[in-house]
């Protein structure tokens, strides 16, 4: 046996490894950045189908695009 | 850096393949989805509407109703396959005579496939020639007909994909079960804990992460289920049993309607996502959170 593993080295690689970093927000969860974005193009997507069905024919969809931009940033950056 | 290289190496077949078979057609549906396009139609080209064939699908009660009947059924079929699955995974723990033969017999809906099984339950149910309501009628003297009852065609979709997947629950959970270590238990019982402790302090705890993946398999093939309910009862009595997935065969094959038919593949996509997400976050993140805190 000349190439012995050293299982505990492996171990402290793997522990140094951060796929990514982590962080509570005004999310009720620990997000990272793929979560936020998840939940951003989520938001998103159900605004806009409300918004089709219940406001469009008073307020136009730009104005949802734009909020849901917003929301989608702010979920982003601070959720 | 080099084991990265390695790693991206052995992902590398994986991400070909689901680049292939997953991203492309999903990229391709979305696409069409913000097109009209009728192949067979007057105009066979796709043409550019927008978000026209979202927009038409808000507004559409069909759409909406099969969504409400979907996930009924998903509710209702799912959590009675784990409820159920559980009882015959703990049954299989225990010794009695003839567990293999009733374990292999209990496996074997499993390998039938499922157009085969909408037949068979629709043999079986058909009021002149089936079985069901025979017996229905004479211990009972219950009619049964599921042309006319939307209760009871409702009730044997759930009932149909209970029979056909609970093995696969028990299958789960049974691995999940005799994996579990002994001392945890033995504990338990020296420190006093009854059976329903023992289950719901130790037992849960512990197969959480089975339970939690077969639902979630059993959740997203119940949200897309076709072939047999669409053998058992065609979508009806009406439109009782037209699951999201019968409702977007019939706008796509019949009607080919291909741009509507991937604007409602699209939504039913997303409907299935976020129920998993949820679900994941209702059972693991929220508690991953409160033991990090």
């Amino acid at each position: 046996m000349e190439h012995m593993v050293d299982l505990d080295a492996v171990d402290d690689e793997a522990n140094t490894i951060v796929a990514s970093p982590q962080r509570t927000g005004f999310l009720p969860i620990v997000t990272n950045w793929f979560d936020r974005v998840f939940v951003g193009i989520y938001l998103f997507v159900a605004l806009e189908l409300f918004w089709m069905r219940f406001l469009e024919q008073s307020i136009p969809l730009s104005v949802c695009h734009l909020l849901a931009i917003a929301l989608g940033v702010l979920i982003v950056w601070r959720g | 850096m080099r084991s990265n290289r390695v790693g991206w190496l052995m992902l590398a077949p994986t991400i070909a393949i689901l680049g292939v078979f997953g991203i492309v057609p999903f990229l391709y549906v979305l696409y069409v989805a913000f097109h009209q396009w009728n192949p067979f139609g007057a105009n066979p080209y796709m043409i550019y509407n927008g978000a026209n064939n979202f927009r038409r699908l808000v507004f559409d009660n069909e759409f909406l109703t099969s969504i409400a009947f979907t996930l009924k059924f998903a509710f209702f079929a799912v959590l009675s396959e784990v409820v159920l699955g559980y009882f015959l995974a703990q049954l299989f723990m225990k010794e009695f005579p003839g567990r293999g033969l009733f374990r292999t017999i209990h496996t074997l809906p499993l390998i039938v496939a499922p157009i085969v099984v909408g037949s068979v339950w629709r043999l079986m149910t058909t009021p002149s020639i089936g079985i069901i309501p025979y017996l229905l009628k004479s211990w009972f003297g219950y009619d049964l007909n599921i042309g006319r009852d939307a209760t009871m065609a409702f009730a044997l979709t759930v009932i149909m994909d209970i029979w056909h997947w609970t093995p696969l629950v028990t299958l789960t959970l049974l691995a999940a079960l005799v994996s579990l270590p002994k001392e945890p238990f033995e504990q338990a019982q020296i420190d006093g804990a009854n059976r329903w402790q023992i289950f719901w302090h130790v037992t849960l705890p512990m197969i959480r992460p089975a339970i939690l993946a077969t639902v979630f398999i059993r959740l997203m093939d119940a949200l897309r289920t076709v072939d047999e309910v669409w053998m058992l009862t065609g979508g009806g009595p009406g439109a009782a049993t037209r699951y999201l997935g019968l409702h977007i065969w019939k706008i796509v094959f019949p009607k080919t309607d291909y741009g509507y038919g991937s604007a409602t593949s699209i939504i039913v996509l997303y409907l299935t996502l976020v129920m998993c997400w949820l679900l994941y976050v209702a059972l693991v993140a929220r508690r991953g959170q409160k033991r990090a805190s």
